[in-house]
């Protein structure tokens, strides 16, 4: 969590639904819910690019004020519209800063490796967050990870990344590769020079009985 | 071995069209590479055009990067030939296609600046049927 709780203010929502959501998405809002802690859940509206600008910078907990009531909540979903880009919910649960939670932090990788100056190599990267068990208030909003000593065929896996907090649990694989080094094995230039052939072969068919088992069978 | 890819085994040889129109929600952002390109609109999407899209982004690239190519052609289209009556039965297989709805991610690049990417995938929504654009990873919580 960064320095100081980010405050977001919000204002009630009277009428819910999808007519009403689309106007105040119209208006320059964004329609979210506050649950948790046993309370009666409590659906309320954002500045939308107030809200976005704070998503951005990977801020998940905020310091919500409904009604002139302050209240400290993690965000826990993000809605997205169907070609999956624009923000158009979000999910927010009321939590305390000494709690204990579930959470998903960011990797940040930094430093130029020095396998990436070799032709062909890249750098893949199968895990991008980090599954932690932390406190509310320990929560960091990205990790960084040095890979600026990594060689080709070299990988970086979970449980060899340095958390922020010794109080802060692993979720993650240990063995799992967060980022590697790897040389791209040259294509072959299948395809490229292949003619195209209008007499494909045809896939088998499951199941299918072929024409020599049903003379035999005859 | 064709040119282009099909399916190994299949369950049905041919199949029913389908309705078309509708939204992905499922494969509509990117998830192995750093950006992708998206179908802005439904289409099927022919196995040649597949692949004339890999090779136009591997010529731009010149093997820099790793692109993934997140839609398989899966779908066998029929086709009846040209001055047949109706009926008969149904027509061969004509060509497999892959059904893209629109938001669906075609393509994607990992290892290459936001540059080149936004180059070599401008090259490959030239060869695509339909409508697209260039996507990064979204704000995941």
């Amino acid at each position: 969590m960064s320095d100081g709780t980010p405050t977001l203010t919000a204002e009630t929502r009277e009428r819910t639904g999808s007519r009403y959501s689309k106007r105040l998405r119209d208006a320059g809002k964004l329609p979210a819910i506050v649950y948790g802690h046993g309370e009666t859940p409590v659906a309320i509206a954002l500045d939308h690019k107030e809200a976005l600008s704070h998503f951005a910078k990977g801020e998940k907990v905020f310091s919500l004020s409904v009604g002139g009531k302050a209240q400290n909540v993690l965000l826990k979903d993000l809605g997205y519209d169907y070609l999956g880009n624009n923000i158009v919910h979000a999910d927010f649960a009321r939590v305390d800063l000494d709690e204990r939670v579930d959470v998903r932090a960011h990797l940040h990788f930094v430093g130029n490796a020095k396998g990436l100056k070799k032709a062909g190599a890249i750098l893949m990267k199968p895990i991008t967050e980090l599954e932690l068990n932390c406190t509310v208030a320990n929560l960091p909003d990205e990790i960084e990870v040095d890979i600026s000593d990594l060689d080709v065929g070299d990988a970086i896996h979970a449980g060899e990344i340095k958390l922020p907090k010794s109080t802060m649990k692993l979720l993650n694989e240990p063995d799992a590769v967060v980022v590697q080094i790897v040389v791209q094995a040259e294509e072959e230039a299948e395809g490229e020079g292949a003619e195209v052939s209008d007499d494909a072969a045809q896939p088998a068919v499951i199941g299918e009985k072929k024409d020599d088992e049903d003379k035999d069978g005859e | 071995m064709p040119p282009y890819k099909i399916p190994k085994r299949v369950k049905h040889r041919k199949e029913f069209r389908r309705v078309r129109d509708r939204k992905a929600t499922k494969g509509n952002y990117v998830a192995f590479g750093d950006y992708g390109l998206q179908a802005l609109e439904g289409c099927w999407l022919k196995s040649n055009q597949i692949e004339a899209g890999r090779i136009a982004c591997q010529h731009y690239l010149k093997r820099e990067g790793k692109i993934f190519i997140r839609v398989f052609p899966d779908k066998p289209v029929s086709k009846k030939p040209l001055e047949t009556r109706m009926g008969k039965g149904k027509a061969d297989v004509d060509y497999w296609a892959a059904r893209v709805r629109a938001g669906t991610i075609l393509y994607e690049l990992a290892g290459v600046s936001e540059q080149r990417a936004k180059g070599a995938l401008h090259r490959v929504a030239m060869k695509m049927p339909v409508r697209c654009r260039m996507v990064g990873r979204r704000i995941e919580v």
